[in-house]
C-alpha cells in the first residue's frame, strides 16, 4: 500500500499538474478536439485530487465524487463532440477562433 | 356606546323582531342586485325574454318585499316603527378607533323612499320592456337599471354614513352608465361624463362632511343614530363646526339633486334612454338629496344659515329652471328642467324644516315626472326618435290614450285640484308662507313658479299633442303597445289620487296621512315638527296656488294652443333679457364652459404637449440612451473567441482561491 505520509503532496502536485498542463491547453490549443481532451484532462486532474483527499481522509466521499465526474463528464463529451462534427460537416474549419459568432 | 343606543333603538316586542328586519333588508337589497349579476351574466346567452323577467322580476320581487316592510311598520305602535339591525361589521380598528357597522335602519322615511324606488321602479322596468324591444343589449340595459335600484336602497336603507355614501356613489356611477348607454354617439359619453364629474363634487363634499362628523363628535362611528343623538351635545346649536356640515352635506344633495350651482348635468342626462330619465333623473336619484336633508334633519335643525341657504337655493334653482322650461324646444329637456324645477320646490321645503311637506311632494312628483317621461317616451318611439317639439303637433289624434294620459301628467304637474301635484304643492308653498327665511318672501317666488309651471306644463302639452301635426310622420304615429301603456295608465292613476289620498289640504278635513306617518321621524332626537299654518293661512294660499296655477295653464292656452311655434310672438310679449336668459338657460353652461372646462382643456393640452414628451417622455428614453451608451465600452470585452472566457474564467477562479487563501492564513 502507498505511504501515506510521503505520497499525498506527490500525488496533489500531480494533480495540481495536470490541471495546469489542462488549463493551459483550453486557453492556447485552436484545435477543438484539443481543447476537448485538455478539458478532459482537467476533470480528470479533479478526479485524482477527489480520490486522493478522500483515501487520506479515510472517506468515501471523494470517489463518489470522481465517479459523478465522470458521468457528467461522459455526458459533456456526447455533446461537446456532436457540436464538433456539426461544425465539421457544415464545411468549416476546425478552429476554435473562427468560431466567433457571439461578439458583438 | 353605539350598541347600548342600537339596543335602545331595536324592537322588543311588537314591532319588528331584528332577525325578521334582518331577513327582509338582505332580502330587498339582494333581490335587484341578483337581478344586475344575472342579466350580466347570462343575460348575452340566454336572450331577451330572460332578460325581460330576470330585469322585472327582480324589481317584483323587491317591491312585495317592500310592501311587506311597509305593513310590518304600518302594524307596530308608533313608538316601535323605527328598526336598526347590523348585518355585520365593515371596519373595525378597536375600541377608541374608528368603527363602522354594515347597519339598515327601516322606519317610516325609509319605507315611504323604498315603496317609491321598488313601486314606480318596477312600473318602469315593464315599459322598459317595450321601449328596448329593438335594442341590441337589453341584457346591459336591464343590468344597469338593476343595479341602480340596489344602489337606491342601499342609499335609503343605511344607517351607517358610510354605507350611505356608498350607495350615494354608486347611484352616481349607476346613472352615469346608463346616460352613456348610447356609448356610439359622442353627445351621450359626454353627457354621462359631465354627470359623473358634476356629482362627484358633491360626493367630495359629503366624505368631507363624514370625516368632520368623526372628528368633530369623537364618536369613531359614522352611525347614523349615533350622531344624531349626540349631536346636541356634540355641536353648539348655529355654531360655525355645524354649520359647515350641513353645508357640505346640502352641496352634496344639491350635486345629486341638480340644484343650483350644479345642475347643469340634469338636462344633458336626457341622451340617455327615456326610461331612464323617467326612473333616475325624474322620479328617483335626482330626489335623494331631499332624502339627505330630510334624513339629517337634526343636524339641520341646527343651523339656522345652512336652512336659509338650503331654502332659497332650493327656490332660485325652482324660479330659474322654470323660466328655462318656457323656451326649451326639446320635449325631454322640458320635462328635465320642470323636474328641476320641482325638486328646487322640495330642497325649498326641506330647508324651511317642513320636511314632510318635501317627502310628499317627493311621492306625488314621482308619480306624474315618470308619467310625463314616459308619455313622452312612447310618443318619441312612435315617432321614430324625434324629440324636437317644434316638429310635433296633433299627436293626441293618432295616440288617444297617450295623450289622454300625459295630459293627466301635466295637470298634476300644474297643480290643479284635485290632482296629486296640487295637494303636495300647496301644502309645502303654505308651510313657505309662514317658515323659512324672510318669508312670506320665498313663498311670493313659489307663486312665481306655479305660473311658470303651468306655463311650461301647458305649453309643452299643446305644442305636442294639439294643433295641426307640422310634419307629415306623424300622421304615421302608432298607439303604444300595452305593455307601455299599462305602466302609464298606473301612474296616471297615481298622479290622480295619491294627492288627496295622502293628504286633504284643508285642516279638521280628512286627514293628513303622509304628515302622521313621517313627523314621528322628524320629531326624533329632540327634532321640532312645523305646526300646521292656521286653517285660515291654509285656505288663503290654497286659492291664491291654485289661482297662480290657473293664471300659468290660461296663459299657455292663449299662447300655445293653436300650435303657434312661432318663437317671436311670445318673446315679444316678455322683456327680452327675460328670453335670451331663457333660451341661453341662464349662461351657466357657457360660464362653466369657460371658466372650468377650457382652462382645463387646455390645461391638459399643455401638460401633453410640453411636459409629457420632454419631462415624461425624456426620463424613459433617457433611461434607455443612457444604458445603449454605457453597453458600447462593455460590448468590447464580448469578443467571441472562447479562449478569452475561458481566460477571463480562470483569472477569476484563480483570483478567488487567492483572495480565500489570503483571507485564511491571517
Amino acid at each position: 500500500m502507498l505511504d501515506t505520509q510521503q505520497t499525498f503532496p506527490w500525488l496533489l502536485a500531480v494533480a495540481s499538474g495536470m490541471f495546469t498542463i489542462g488549463a493551459l491547453g483550453v486557453l492556447i490549443r485552436r484545435n477543438p478536439l484539443v481543447v476537448f481532451m485538455c478539458i478532459e484532462l482537467m476533470l480528470n486532474a479533479v478526479n485524482l485530487a477527489f480520490v486522493t483527499y478522500g483515501h487520506f481522509l479515510n472517506s468515501m466521499d471523494g470517489q463518489m465524487f470522481a465517479l459523478m465526474v465522470v458521468v457528467v463528464a461522459a455526458a459533456e463529451v456526447v455533446v461537446g463532440l456532436a457540436l464538433i462534427t456539426q461544425v465539421f460537416r457544415s464545411g468549416r474549419e476546425l478552429d476554435v477562433d473562427d468560431l466567433s459568432e457571439m461578439s458583438e | 356606546m353605539s350598541h347600548a343606543l342600537l339596543a335602545a333603538t331595536a324592537i322588543p316586542q311588537n314591532g319588528m323582531s331584528t332577525d325578521k328586519a334582518k331577513t327582509l333588508v338582505i332580502l330587498v337589497l339582494v333581490l335587484p342586485l341578483a337581478g344586475a349579476l344575472l342579466n350580466a351574466a347570462l343575460g348575452p346567452r340566454l336572450g331577451r325574454r330572460f332578460v325581460n323577467y330576470a330585469g322585472t322580476l327582480s324589481i317584483l320581487a323587491s317591491l312585495i318585499v317592500t310592501l311587506v316592510v311597509f305593513f310590518t311598520i304600518l302594524g307596530a305602535d308608533q313608538s316601535l316603527r323605527s328598526t336598526t339591525v347590523t348585518l355585520w361589521t365593515y371596519i373595525d380598528l378597536g375600541p377608541g378607533n374608528l368603527n363602522v357597522d354594515v347597519s339598515f335602519t327601516l322606519d317610516q322615511l325609509s319605507a315611504v323612499m323604498m315603496l317609491v324606488i321598488t313601486g314606480v321602479g318596477f312600473l318602469i322596468h315593464v315599459y322598459s320592456v317595450g321601449y328596448m324591444e329593438h335594442d341590441a343589449t337589453p341584457h346591459r340595459f336591464f343590468s344597469y337599471m338593476n343595479l341602480f335600484i340596489f344602489s337606491m336602497l342601499l342609499l335609503v336603507l343605511a344607517a351607517n354614513l358610510l354605507i350611505l355614501i356608498v350607495g350615494w356613489a354608486m347611484v352616481g356611477l349607476a346613472s352615469y352608465l346608463l346616460i352613456g348607454y348610447y356609448y356610439e354617439r359622442r353627445s351621450a359619453v359626454l353627457a354621462a361624463r359631465k354627470a359623473f364629474i358634476t356629482q362627484v363634487i358633491g360626493d367630495i363634499a359629503m366624505v368631507v362632511a363624514a370625516f368632520m362628523l368623526v372628528l368633530g363628535l369623537g364618536a369613531h362611528s359614522l352611525s347614523l343614530p349615533v350622531i344624531f343623538a349626540t349631536a346636541h351635545d356634540g355641536f353648539a346649536v348655529n355654531g360655525a363646526y355645524v354649520t359647515a356640515i350641513c353645508m357640505l352635506l346640502a352641496l352634496g344633495a344639491f350635486a345629486k339633486s341638480a340644484q343650483f350651482p350644479l345642475h347643469t348635468w340634469l338636462p344633458d342626462a336626457m341622451e340617455g334612454p327615456t326610461p331612464v330619465s323617467a326612473l333616475i333623473h325624474a322620479a328617483t336619484m335626482v330626489t335623494a338629496g331631499v332624502y339627505l336633508i330630510a334624513r339629517f334633519h337634526t343636524l339641520f335643525d341646527m343651523s339656522v344659515l345652512a336652512q336659509g341657504m338650503v331654502a332659497c337655493v332650493g327656490m332660485g334653482t325652482a324660479l330659474m329652471a322654470g323660466v328655462i322650461a318656457l323656451s326649451q324646444i326639446d320635449i325631454k329637456r322640458v320635462i328635465a328642467f320642470s323636474t328641476m324645477s320641482q325638486i328646487g320646490l322640495m330642497i325649498f321645503a326641506v330647508g324651511i324644516g317642513a320636511y314632510s311637506a318635501g317627502m310628499f311632494h317627493f311621492i306625488t312628483h314621482a308619480f306624474f315626472k315618470a308619467l310625463l317621461f314616459l308619455a313622452a317616451g312612447n310618443v318619441i318611439h312612435a315617432l321614430h326618435d324625434e324629440q324636437d317639439v317644434r316638429l310635433m303637433g296633433g299627436v293626441e289624434r293618432f295616440m288617444t290614450n297617450t295623450g289622454r294620459y300625459f295630459l293627466v301628467g301635466s295637470v298634476a304637474l300644474a297643480g290643479i285640484i284635485p290632482f296629486a301635484g296640487y295637494y303636495s304643492k300647496e301644502d309645502l308653498l303654505g308651510f313657505g308662507a309662514v317658515y323659512g327665511p324672510g318669508a312670506p318672501a320665498l313663498y311670493i317666488a313659489g307663486l312665481v313658479v306655479n305660473v311658470l309651471t303651468g306655463i311650461y306644463a301647458f305649453r309643452l302639452y299643446f305644442l305636442v299633442f294639439h294643433g295641426e301635426p307640422q310634419t307629415a310622420r306623424i300622421s304615421d304615429a302608432k298607439e303604444a303597445r300595452r305593455v307601455m301603456l299599462v305602466p302609464v295608465a298606473l301612474l296616471a292613476l297615481g298622479s290622480v289620487v295619491s294627492g288627496f289620498l295622502l293628504q286633504f289640504p284643508l285642516p279638521g278635513i280628512g286627514k293628513n296621512v303622509i304628515g302622521d306617518w313621517l313627523n314621528p321621524v322628524f320629531a326624533q332626537y329632540g327634532g321640532t315638527v312645523l305646526a300646521e299654518p292656521s286653517t285660515a293661512t291654509v285656505l288663503l294660499t290654497q286659492l291664491i296656488g291654485l289661482a297662480a296655477s290657473l293664471l300659468g295653464v290660461g296663459l299657455a292656452r292663449q299662447w300655445f294652443f293653436f300650435h303657434s311655434p312661432d318663437a317671436e310672438v311670445v318673446a315679444s310679449r316678455v322683456p327680452r333679457f327675460l328670453t335670451l336668459l331663457s333660451l341661453h338657460r341662464f349662461y351657466f353652461d357657457d360660464i362653466y364652459d369657460a371658466v372650468l372646462v377650457r382652462p382645463s382643456l387646455a390645461a391638459a393640452r399643455g401638460v401633453r404637449r410640453v411636459i409629457e414628451p420632454r419631462y415624461i417622455d425624456g426620463a424613459v428614453r433617457g433611461v434607455g440612451s443612457a444604458l445603449s451608451e454605457l453597453s458600447v465600452d462593455f460590448r468590447t470585452y464580448q469578443t467571441g473567441f472562447i479562449r478569452d472566457y475561458a481566460a477571463i474564467m480562470t483569472i477569476g477562479a484563480v483570483g478567488f482561491v487567492a483572495i480565500m487563501v489570503l483571507l485564511v492564513a491571517r
